[in-house]
């Protein structure tokens, strides 16, 4: 509620101006029946036809004036819904934008998507609904029986004591169905959920024998969202059934007193058609405005799951305090201190006490299985997470005091996986430098053995698609390469970028880099000993701590882990290479 | 994903129509064959409720000129009139008691109806759990998973939807037009033909903006899937967007995307919500003909005013049901190709039975054996023509090739997921034929190249290959399979739950869950699908090296990308294009000098 309202509020001139248009229709709508009402009376007590044309030409203009309301009205409500969808889609994003991997991870990648597209969607459509069917409620129940007390005060009185029990009405029907219509909707999450587990898992599923399980577990899930289902349908039936029910009893009570009040000429005989048509159509907006209550906790949830979105502190800020240093030409471009990291809410480091520094012009590597971190060294350095405890330093500044823009200005980074964005390759290529020309692009495609764009139809225009699966994961790491290395900077990391490249291309790669590089630092993360053994320095880690550093003969003398990796991967045969 | 995103915008506009309106007809009465009865009480139903709908407004006509004429009378004697029993209160109880038998029908009916077509979509559903069981591996290659779960939850939905109103507003609509239009031709025709033009103009109109609205639904329709794919390419690449300062930029391409969206939406929501006040003013013009024409009639006594309130009345009655007749129909036809392809699902061609009398192994020794085996995905390519291998108890077997070269269909035909056309394949000398599936693949335990987690915690997820394991044996196995260590750096250790996307954990955790799953199966056969592909290498060896003990005397099959752990493999098998081109050990691979030998040169130059 609270984040409609604050999304809402530039557009309050327009809210004004389409609850105007709405009280125009609903106005003409009540004033219909009151001119019928009016024709009839004159015409059972005798009065001409050309009154009763003139009051037609009137109904006409009448109901025109209403349904230009109702069409303006919905014109400016469908754009407001439209510009907030906008407005909360461009927010969500530009938030996400500042999140970390950990920030973003709270919510996963899909969960993003649903909350920037569907979840906003069914905002944008309630907010229609809710200006559209509820803002006017008040003012059809407040018209209609002013109407009615014009009429005639008794009448007056019974069409607002009707009122009153519809209210009442709808607030017990919204305690019932609030809940009732959450659980629905988790149910239905249930049963897709459990269905495409089921549909993706098939192998697994059938390898463990597990049919006769799932098979449960699914109608399990299917007789759950039935048993909802149907009580919601008979929430529905009832609410229709005791609204046509109120209609009639409606009519039949207004008879009954407009029989007597026109008995005693208070009222006309036509009064009482208005009176009754004044009755139906608040009868008819509390219900229809029931049918979209029902819907708005949806909106809420939906609401509340973007509201965390947007309230959630960036993980990572700026120091706005700082000036940044200018780069120095420190010995040492990167030098962490102590490092230690443990994600939030784990109870063990995920590194713990690491101390290296990566030289201007040297190579540095990280080698270690799965799991033991090394990865997460590279994402401290970018600044994709904040240390726990120790420090990182960039040029002797420590980078939690340098703004995001400028210390990721100064590192170019090979992600582990592989990604380029949809669109041509030298777009990719800009990326790393905006103002490259096709030269520069062809020579660091040279550099990263990438030269096969070449023999691509179109070349650097070629396109590549999302993520960039059309080409081979060795190609992708290539083009991925060169465009870490069309960007100028300090610091080049390459975490595992070597992993789908034969060893002929990587030995080439390598040779190349090193003319590429060879002002700057390098860090290479690695699991390939064949990648790193030429590295300056080798660091080892080992769940999380370092196992030992030195380069690949004194590591393969004094590191026990090191040589284990060492000779599963080479055999023995070559390991002194 | 994408079908997720789709659903909320369905803007209700499906054009599909059945293809065999008669004969999906036909089954779905014999699918509601346990609801015969209560469609049976509906229709009663709903023919009094029609009569009575009809009846009262006449009825109510009748007290209104009574009540006038009193009225009158009492003017001209210069006194009041009150209601009494005998001047129109009985009458008007008459009418109360009418009503109320009208509204305990509608009552009746309803709710025997809200809980039809959810009993239809849970008979069809619990019907398709079961075919989901029986429908060979082929079909889920061959269909989208999306596709496949829109069929269980949209294509369902959309019918319940459809016919938990629609049914009943079919049957109430077409006695309520037909009944009122009779007793407003026996009122008036003039007024009555008034009322038939207007509701033909309304009917045109809904019809252009209708076609109007559909196109600019589909504009919106595919502004969203812009905007989805922009969103799903920025969150996949967001790491390189981060280090490569692409916040600007990368921003501004969405605000752009949103802007169009947003553009789309307004036109596509405004044609929407023009129609009703667009039928609305059409109706209202009638209604004013009929006032103005029908006062005339008043003045000149041709009609009372008891039956012109009626008359309105019976206008409200149909014009509705009119207006949403064509809607219904459409809703209706949709939700019958719904249906058709839910039947179409329920019709799939499905695998071959187990045998009857099945050959049963107890406790696997793990030898296995193709002889002279035949296959082809389809019929007219076969891949694999005449593949004859023997796997003793205990020995380690690895497949390679390059991707592609169908290497998972090894595993697809020993694991029995898809029928081989030609040889046998034995299991301890048994033919895989002549076991159940469940036996069989009883004897296997294997780690897809595709994890797979279900939403769950860690620890169910472990214990899947195994109900009833206790948590020690969950825990050995995960440190078994190294995931021991992740698993206790995560929040909530075992328990963590993970999402339906399992975004919480990396690709390789997964795996490692997946291999700790095997680890408690402790199987006969272990298959190893490029499992260890996202590991590294020291973990890839301290795996292998711990199955080494787990299937002491067993038989694995391990399909890896990297020949540096298959080298003391008791047999390899060299895949390409889905057939196997050579075989032997490492050594006399090499000798041989043939596709392996160029394979492995090209690893290790």
């Amino acid at each position: 509620m609270k984040l409609i309202l604050q999304f809402i509020k530039p557009y309050r001139k327009q809210i004004i101006f389409v609850v105007l248009a709405m009280i125009l229709d609903v106005a003409g709508g009540l004033l219909i029946p009151t001119i019928t009402a009016d024709i009839i009376n004159n015409g059972i007590g005798g009065g001409s036809l050309p009154y009763i044309i003139r009051q037609g030409i009137l109904m006409a203009a009448v109901s025109l004036f209403a349904s230009l309301g109702a069409l303006a009205g919905s014109y400016f409500c469908s754009d407001l819904a439209a510009r907030l969808g906008r407005d909360i889609r461009n927010a969500v994003y530009d938030k996400s934008l500042l999140f970390s991997d950990s920030d973003l991870e709270k919510f996963g990648t899909a969960s993003m998507i649903t909350r920037t597209l569907s979840d906003i969607n069914i905002i944008q459509q309630s907010v229609i609904m809710f200006i559209q069917m509820i803002l006017p409620v008040p003012a059809v129940c407040a018209l209609g029986i002013i109407m009615a007390f014009l009429v005639d005060p008794f009448m007056g009185w019974i069409l607002s004591g009707v009122t009153a029990v519809l209210l009442l009405m709808t607030i017990i029907v919204m305690k019932i169905a609030a809940p009732l219509f959450e659980r629905l909707q988790s149910l239905l999450d249930r049963m897709n959920v459990v269905i495409r587990e089921n549909i993706t898992g098939v192998r697994v599923v059938r390898a463990f024998g597990k049919e006769a399980y799932e098979e449960d577990r699914m109608n399990m899930a299917f007789g759950d969202y039935r048993d909802s289902s149907v009580k919601a349908n008979r929430l529905f039936a009832g609410l229709e059934s005791s609204a046509l029910l109120i209609i009639n009893l409606i009519i039949v009570a207004l008879l009954f007193a407009g029989g007597n009040r026109a008995g005693s000429g208070f009222i006309r005989m036509g009064d009482i058609t208005a009176l009754i048509e004044y009755a139906i159509l608040i009868l008819f907006y509390v219900i229809m405005a029931q049918f979209v209550l029902i819907m708005l906790p949806r909106a809420s949830v939906c609401a509340r799951r973007i509201q965390e979105v947007l309230d959630t502190e960036p993980e990572i800020t700026d120091n706005v305090s700082t000036v940044p240093s200018p780069s120095s030409a420190a010995e040492d471009v990167i030098r962490l201190q102590n490092v230690s990291f443990r994600f939030a809410d784990a109870d063990e480091d995920t590194l713990h006490n690491i101390s290296f520094h990566c030289r201007r012009g040297q190579t540095t590597a990280v080698v270690g299985s799965t799991g033991c971190g090394k990865s997460t060294i590279a994402k401290l350095i970018l600044r994709f997470h904040d240390v726990t405890s120790g420090r990182i330093l960039l040029d002797g500044t420590d980078i939690r005091e340098l703004p995001q823009h400028e210390l990721r200005n100064r590192i170019s980074y090979v992600p582990q996986k592989s990604w380029l964005f949809s669109g041509t390759i030298a777009e990719n290529l800009k990326h790393g430098c905006s103002d490259a020309d096709e030269e520069q692009m062809q020579k660091i495609l040279a550099c990263s053995q990438a030269d096969f764009v070449n023999s691509l139809p179109g070349g650097l225009s070629y396109r590549a698609s999302q993520g960039g699966t059309n080409f081979s994961g060795g190609q992708r790491q290539r083009l991925s390469i060169a465009r870490a290395l069309m960007k100028p900077a300090e610091l080049y990391i390459f975490d595992d970028s070597f992993s789908a490249l034969d060893f002929k291309t990587d030995a080439a790669l390598r040779k190349a880099l090193q003319k590429e590089t060879k002002d700057s630092a390098v860090l290479i993360i690695a699991q390939r000993i064949s990648t790193i053994m030429h590295a300056d320095q080798i660091i080892v880690l080992e769940n999380g701590k370092i196992a030992g550093s030195g380069t690949h003969r004194q590591l393969l003398d004094n590191c026990r882990i090191y040589r284990e990796i060492a000779e599963s991967q080479m055999k023995g045969e070559t390991l002194y290479g | 994903m994408d079908d997720n995103n789709m659903e909320n915008f369905d803007d209700g506009f499906d054009l599909s129509a059945p293809d065999n309106v008669r004969g999906t007809l036909k089954r779905l009465w014999t699918s509601v064959s346990d609801q015969h009865r209560r469609l049976a009480v509906v229709l009663i139903s709903v023919i009094f409720y029609t009569v009575l709908s009809i009846a009262a407004p006449l009825y109510s006509a009748y007290i209104v000129d009574l009540l006038w004429a009193k009225i009158q009378a009492a003017f001209q004697d210069g006194t009041a009139f009150s209601i009494s029993w005998d001047s129109g209160g009985k009458d008007l109880l008459f009418l109360l008691l009418l009503y109320l038998a009208a509204g305990a029908f509608y009552l009746l009916q309803s709710f025997l109806m809200a809980s039809f077509a959810e009993n239809l979509s849970l008979r069809l559903r619990n019907e398709i759990s079961q075919k989901l069981s029986r429908l060979p591996l082929s079909f889920f290659d061959q269909n989208k998973p999306g596709a496949v779960l829109s069929r269980i939850t949209n294509d369902l939905d959309k019918m319940s939807e459809a016919f938990q109103t629609g049914v009943l507003k079919l049957f109430t609509a077409a006695g309520m037009i037909a009944g009122s239009l009779i007793m407003m031709f026996r009122f008036s025709i003039l007024l009555t033909i008034i009322f038939l033009i207007f509701m033909g103009l309304s009917l045109l109109v809904t019809g252009w903006v209708s076609a109007r609205t559909l196109q600019h639904a589909l504009t919106r329709q595919q502004c969203v899937s812009d905007v989805t794919s922009l969103v799903e390419e920025n969150y996949s690449g967001r790491t390189i967007i981060k280090s490569f300062n692409l916040e600007q930029d990368s921003s501004g391409r969405m605000h752009r995307a949103t802007q169009d969206l947003a553009d789309a939406s307004r036109k596509a929501d405004f044609m929407i919500n023009s129609i009703n006040p667009l039928i609305r003013l059409i109706n209202r013009g009638g209604q004013i003909l009929i006032a103005v024409f029908g006062g005339n009639m008043l003045l000149n006594g041709t009609l009372t005013v008891g039956t012109f309130q009626a008359f309105f009345q019976y206008v409200n009655q149909s014009a509705e049901p009119l207006t949403e007749l064509a809607f219904m129909i459409n809703s209706m036809q949709s939700s019958l190709a719904s249906l058709e392809r839910v039947y179409r699902l329920l019709d799939e061609p499905e695998m071959i039975p187990d045998t009857k009398v099945p050959d049963h192994i107890e406790q696997a020794e793990g030898a296995v054996e193709f002889r002279h085996v035949r296959f082809g995905y389809t019929p007219e390519n076969t891949l694999m023509k005449d593949v004859s291998f023997k796997a003793d108890p205990g020995q380690k077997i690895a497949v390679v090739g390059s991707t592609g070269a169908g290497k998972t269909t090894l595993i697809n035909l020993l694991m029995r997921f898809y029928e081989i056309s030609g040889g046998d394949i034995l299991l301890d000398g048994k033919n895989i034929q002549d076991l159940t599936r469940a036996n069989l693949r009883n004897c296997f335990g294997m780690v897809l190249q595709d994890t797979w987690l279900f939403e769950g915690t860690i620890e169910e997820n472990i214990a899947y290959s195994r109900p009833g394991a206790s948590h020690e044996e969950i825990v050995a196995a995960a440190k078994a399979a190294r995931a021991d260590f992740f698993i206790r750096t995560l929040p909530h250790g075992y328990q963590t739950v993970l999402s339906n996307d399992a975004e919480n954990i990396s690709v390789g955790q997964r795996q490692l869950l997946t291999i700790a799953r095997v680890f408690l199966r402790d199987p006969a056969v272990l298959i190893l699908d490029e499992a260890t592909s996202s590991v590294d290498t020291r973990t890839e060896i301290e795996i292998v090296r711990a199955m080494g003990r787990l299937m002491k005397n067993r038989t694995s099959f391990v399909i890896a990308h990297r020949l540096s752990t298959i080298i003391d493999a008791d047999l390899i098998l060299v895949m390409q294009d889905g057939t196997i081109i050579e075989q032997g050990t490492h050594k006399s691979l090499l000798a041989a000098g043939g596709a392996y030998a160029e394979l492995y040169n090209s690893q290790f130059a």
